[in-house]
């Protein structure tokens, strides 16, 4: 009889050696007080619960820029001098320490809020940080991209690392004791990609890389955003639109509140009083925002490419020149419709490719799966409320990851990244 | 078979709740989508008609307000934040906040009169009080003894009082270094400036005749409580979204 304990201790200490665990976060002991995963999105974390951080006048920081595509200069047109060279902000310390790179998500600027967040809270630290726009903005796209077609993951992570290698070459004199990545949203599928290349490139030998709420497949995020423009909303009819609603809601609002007061927990109040938002009208607007990152793309794309699906070949733009017909023309497009026109002719044109699996498959984690199963360097941190991902999406991380997941159970996408507990452990991982 | 019945219509009912919970697979996923109602057809142009609409703001002068905004852009860049930074770097925090404090407390004057023009007296009760407790307790403004009272800082001007009776905004305007506008707010801005000169409150108006550093810190210290960063939006599209969020910012102070 013991000798049969005994084997069954040992199988059950196999089977629990084999697969090693995810970190499952339960619900009650984590506390994040959001269990609405689109209100979560919206407002974050409530102000009290966020970590301190170093005041803004504490940061010994500065705004640079680096001259990555000089051809640029003369194919941009009048308007879009401000975005010729690519600019970033650096934040360094006294002395030696080590520098972490952000890689903001999607459509994002570097100073975006959730970029900035990060730098102060890797900054009170005691980490250089670099703050990098996403190869999906505006800024990148015009400055940094080659292809100026972003999406394919392997080359915007090429695009990175050459951004990420004239940024450091522009501070020789910085004291860097060794080199840490991070990214959120598609910034952190971004970050897996551009940390597989680093193991041939080596410019960097990142130390640890830290992927924060990635997309699993790119297509899945993508769809879903897209969809959520399609929600039902109620109070919608021909002579209200929906900003004239959301507005309206703010108005009847602040009234009753007695006067104008925006700030970080006006939002909190806002969904306890009666004018709160239902659940589709917070996807709708969630949906809102990265559609116009779909249009910022669209019309950037085709015009940097002179592909005359937006504005036509030949168009002259000066400073004065109205660009509004041609948003109107690009926010009909959404992240399908770029893909479709101007990502996937690209990408057949360029390497000789296949079907629009073919694509999504090696523009997704799963391109890096061997990588990933084998890197311990590589962490994951993703909520099991995350609006970006499929059935599935999570089976795929706890297999490829093991026990370098760490699954929150609330914070829609991104909203609790701000929560000290998530801050407490992203720091606790960069620290080892 | 009556039993039966009743055991599948249980089962149904417990299916249903399950379902409105939102199920969690396997993985632990929440799928939080699958609670949401969908239009049927996925093909509503909701988004597209209401962003459509938002760009409808009456800008006869876009050409004009477009070079406007450009020369703003380098102007501030290669101007206006170097010389922030530099008060910045050369004032200690504790001054900085006092000369904020006492600039807002010479704005709390337009903010009496057009509270009072627009006959909101709990407001202008507010802006007293502030304006006093701050003069005689803030020693001049230049500390906020007011806001840690509970008396916050609102501001009304008078283009919100010509909004107020009904004025319509006019044309959009975008205003050399002072940015986004339009006909009505503009008027209302020559109008607040001429009542602080005629009020000239704590003779900073006749200071500022005979020394045009006190208008230029004022202008510094503007800039700096200043959040906004051309660029920051980083969209091709930075106009028109400006004039979008002016246009509905100033709706939502007139209404309030």
């Amino acid at each position: 009889m013991p000798s049969l304990a005994r084997l069954a201790a040992l199988l059950g200490g196999l089977v629990f050696c084999a697969s090693a665990m995810a970190a499952d976060v339960d619900a009650e002991s984590y506390g994040y007080p959001l269990a609405n995963p689109f209100e979560a999105t919206i407002a974050t974390t409530p102000p009290e619960l966020r970590p301190t951080l170093p005041a803004d006048g504490d940061i010994r920081q500065r705004d640079y820029s680096v001259r990555l595509r000089p051809d640029r200069e003369f194919e941009l047109l009048d308007n879009f001098w401000p975005v010729t060279k690519l600019r970033y902000r650096l934040a360094q310390q006294n002395g030696r320490a080590p520098l972490i790179f952000i890689i903001s998500g999607t459509g994002a600027h570097y100073a975006s809020g959730t970029t900035e967040y990060l730098k102060k809270l890797f900054y009170g630290a005691g980490f250089h940080v670099v703050q990098l726009s996403s190869p999906t903005s505006y800024d990148f796209m015009a400055a940094a991209s080659r292809s100026a077609t972003p999406g394919y993951s392997p080359d915007d992570a090429d695009d990175l690392y050459r951004a990420m290698q004239a940024v450091r070459a522009q501070h020789p004199k910085l004291e860097v004791s060794e080199f840490l990545l991070t990214g959120y949203s598609l910034g952190a599928l971004h970050a897996a990609f551009v940390s597989q290349l680093d193991e041939t490139r080596r410019a960097f030998d990142f130390k640890r890389v830290l992927l924060l709420n990635p997309p699993v497949n790119l297509y899945t995020s993508v769809s879903n955003l897209d969809k959520l423009v399609q929600t039902k909303v109620q109070g919608i009819d021909n002579s209200t639109n929906f900003y004239d609603l959301v507005l309206g809601k703010l108005t009847r609002y602040f009234n009753d509140k007695g006067y104008l007061d925006i700030n970080e927990a006006m939002l909190y109040d806002f969904q306890q009083s009666k004018e709160k938002l239902s659940d589709e009208q917070m996807a709708m607007l969630i949906g809102t925002s990265f559609r116009f990152s779909s249009a910022d793309i669209v019309f950037t794309s085709d015009l940097l490419n002179r592909r005359g699906l937006i504005t036509p070949r030949d168009y002259r733009i000066t400073e004065s020149t109205s660009l509004t017909p041609f948003f109107q023309m690009a926010l009909r497009c959404d992240f399908d419709c770029y893909i479709a026109e101007q990502l996937m002719p690209m990408w057949r044109a360029r390497y000789d490719g296949g079907s629009l699996n073919q694509l999504i498959d090696k523009s997704s984690l799963y391109a890096l799966e061997d990588y990933l199963k084998g890197s311990d360097k590589v962490s994951v941190m993703h909520n099991a409320d995350d609006l970006i991902l499929g059935p599935g999406d999570i089976g795929f991380l706890r297999r490829t990851f093991g026990d370098r997941l760490t699954l929150y159970p609330r914070g829609g996408h991104c909203g609790n990244l701000n929560y000290r507990v998530n801050s407490d452990a992203m720091l606790e991982f960069f620290r080892g | 078979m009556v039993k039966h019945s009743t055991l599948i219509l249980a089962l149904l009912l417990a299916s249903g709740q399950t379902l409105a919970e939102g199920q969690v697979d396997a993985d632990g996923f929440t799928n939080p989508l699958q609670n949401l109602q969908f239009n049927p057809g996925l093909d509503q142009q909701e988004f597209e008609r209401a962003s459509s609409d938002a760009l409808q703001v009456y800008d006869p002068l876009e050409s004009w307000n477009r070079r406007v905004y450009h020369f703003n852009y380098r102007f501030d860049q290669w101007v206006f934040l170097p010389v922030v930074d530099g008060y910045r770097y050369v004032t200690p925090n504790l001054v900085q906040t006092g000369v904020h404090n006492f600039f807002n407390n010479l704005g709390e004057i337009p903010t009496l009169v057009n509270s009072v023009l627009q006959l909101k007296g709990k407001r202008a009760m507010n802006s007293t009080a502030r304006l006093l407790f701050n003069t005689i307790l803030g020693v001049g403004g230049v500390w906020d003894p007011a806001t840690k009272m509970g008396l916050p800082r609102l501001s009304e001007d008078f283009g919100q009082t010509l909004g107020y009776y009904g004025v319509p905004a006019g044309p959009y305007l975008m205003l050399p270094l002072l940015g986004p506008s339009n006909l009505r707010d503009t008027g209302g801005l020559v109008a607040d400036y001429s009542l602080e000169n005629a009020v000239n409150y704590l003779d900073v108006a006749d200071a500022s005749r005979s020394n045009p550093g006190i208008t230029v810190l004022r202008v510094v210290d503007t800039r700096a409580n200043t959040g906004f960063r051309y660029g920051q939006l980083n969209t091709p599209f930075e106009y028109e979204k400006l004039r979008f969020f002016y246009h509905e910012s100033r709706k939502l102070k007139i209404a309030d």
